[in-house]
């Protein structure tokens, strides 16, 4: 991959990753999960990565969300070194269902992180409103999360993470546990939103498909330890369809490199 | 059996009888001669309590073993909510308390009562301190299962949305621990009468723990069966009421489970 160290690309760049690393456990036990891994994100981009069940992309958005602190490297959000949560991100958790909490209604939940700004009463409920809108859920707020599909309690995590107007969303596998039509749904809700509001996405998956019909570059993840294998700069520009995006040649093209990538270990 | 009822006329109908049955196994054993002279029967025991629903004394007494179990497990709901939060949510208090709390929970508090009245003599106060510490353990040892429960996702959420420790504790800790705090309050509720009464049979603090040990005294057996049935009858109605509540504040953990 191509590192651009330049104090000028610096600024545009909203997260920096390098040569970070990370393992669990010590001794007999020692379990290398991270290794020296580059990451450059930059703002109002969208950048999936994919990689195969297991190879850590769980253990890489802890760390960049700063719930896990690296052994080696640095991570950059917004140009301030992580140590954690930094305020610039909001994270969608694949756990989306148990993330949301039962005794809040929908809008006090998409309130909640706003209260910890410091936010007004007024001022946070009209942001919730707004929010659970902008997702498709507007009139919805007096529900419970458990009155709600799982497609629903995902939006509401969306919301959720969009009020809090973070710089950064970053979401682990946000469609893993829904139904095909959902998950499509879902996924060009998100590209609109991304769209509209230009906040910069980091989606981790290990679906190839959906990694590369979302993003404007694809980070693979391969190896054991795992490290960057390939970037992809997916060129599909902001008009993407279910069908036309995927019949696409370039679509099967880096298809293609990716499952190659991937099947190579 | 009669197609025509519902289940809950049923359920009712089989408990009214359970009652009857207990009666008559009393009424029963008293004619029979089989216990001391000195137990009632159950017509006077029923005069006493129609008798008693008249008597000022029997409501003041009432009353204050009432206000006195109350504060004292208001006190202990209090403590042992805000300690059980800390404790569970907090690794290393968890650790380093936990045999403080296995040992406290099973300590028998009324057997300390020599030293408690000697030092706050036969008072309302010296009473109150023994219900809450005798209730303090339940709500203490529940709420601290229930703050260690918390689940992952929920802490991880909590952690990047930056909540703040106050706010963390009021609305995510406390209402995710309430299942088990309530289960913890409603055993409280029922030990601190329990205790109340029997603190003030012992110490003759005033209150209806004292006037059923004065009745006795008197030989007056049916008027203090009339007050025991009192107590029980209070306790009985503050566990239903509890109850209610719950169900009502808990509505989200019912529908979670179904
Ligand atoms: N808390 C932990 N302690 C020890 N090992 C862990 C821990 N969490 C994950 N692991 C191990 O680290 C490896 C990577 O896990 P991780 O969850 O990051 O993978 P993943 O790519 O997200 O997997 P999936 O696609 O199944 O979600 C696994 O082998 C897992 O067993
Ligand atoms: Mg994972």
């Amino acid at each position: 991959m191509t590192i651009q160290d330049s104090p000028a690309a610096a600024t545009t760049h909203v997260m920096q990753v390098r040569g970070m690393s990370m393992s669990y456990g010590t001794g007999a036990a020692f379990n290398p999960i991270l290794q020296d891994l580059d990451l450059d994100v930059v703002a109002g981009e969208f950048v999936s990565i994919v990689g195969p069940s297991g190879v850590g992309k769980t253990t890489l958005l802890r760390c960049l969300s700063g719930l896990l602190t690296p052994q080696a490297g640095t991570i950059t959000v917004s140009g301030d070194e992580v140590h954690g949560p930094h305020p610039d991100l909001a994270v969608v958790f694949q756990d989306y269902s148990r993330s949301l909490m039962p005794w809040m209604t929908t809008r006090e939940n998409v309130a909640f992180p706003l209260q910890g700004k410091g936010l007004g009463k007024a001022e946070r409920n009209a942001l919730a409103d707004e929010n659970l809108a902008a997702v498709g859920l507007a009139g919805q707020g007096d529900k419970y999360p458990w009155e709600m599909s799982g497609g629903m309690q995902q939006r509401v995590a969306i919301a959720r993470a969009l009020a809090y107007q973070a710089k950064v969303l970053l979401m682990d596998e946000p469609f893993a546990s829904v139904d095909a039509q959902t998950r499509f749904d879902l996924e060009d809700l998100v590209l609109k939103l991304q769209h509209e509001l230009g906040v910069t996405i980091l989606l981790v998956t290990h679906d190839i498909d959906e990694a590369l019909y979302l993003a404007d570059k694809v980070v693979v993840i391969a190896e054991k330890p795992a490290t960057v294998v390939d970037v992809i700069e997916t060129g599909f520009g902001e008009d993407r369809d279910q069908l036309a995006t995927k019949a696409d040649p370039r679509f099967a093209e880096a298809r293609a490199r990716i499952m190659h990538r991937l099947k190579k270990d | 059996m009669n197609p025509t009822l519902s289940r809950p006329a049923w359920l009712l109908l089989a408990r009214l009888g359970a009652v009857a049955l207990i009666l008559a196994l009393w009424q029963t054993v008293v004619s029979a001669g089989l216990l001391p002279s000195m137990v009632p029967g159950i017509a006077d025991v029923a005069s006493a309590i129609v008798t008693s629903l008249s008597n000022p004394l029997f409501w003041g007494a009432l009353g204050r073993t009432l206000l006195a179990a109350l504060a004292g497990w208001m006190i202990a709901t209090v403590v042992g909510v805000v300690l059980g939060l800390l404790i569970g949510s907090i690794r290393f208090l968890d650790r380093s308390t936990s045999i403080l709390i296995d040992f406290g929970r099973s300590f028998p508090v009324l057997a300390l009562m020599p030293v408690v009245i000697m030092l706050l003599g036969s008072t309302t106060t010296m009473e109150i301190v023994v219900v809450a510490l005798s209730a303090l353990w339940p709500v203490l040892v529940q709420t601290i299962y229930g703050a260690r429960r918390q689940e992952a996702a929920v802490a991880d959420t909590v952690a990047v949305f930056r909540i703040p420790a106050g706010l963390r504790f009021r609305r995510v800790l406390l209402p995710g621990a309430m299942p088990f705090i309530a289960t913890g309050v409603r055993i409280s509720s029922a030990i601190s009468i329990l205790v109340a009464v029997g603190v003030e049979v012992i110490s003759q603090a005033p209150g209806i723990g004292r006037q059923i040990t004065l009745m006795q005294q008197n030989q007056q057996w049916d008027v203090a069966f009339a007050y025991l049935f009192f107590t029980g009858l209070v306790g009985w109605g503050i566990a239903v009421g509890l109850q209610k509540i719950e169900d009502k504040l808990l509505t989200w953990k019912r529908q979670m489970n179904d």
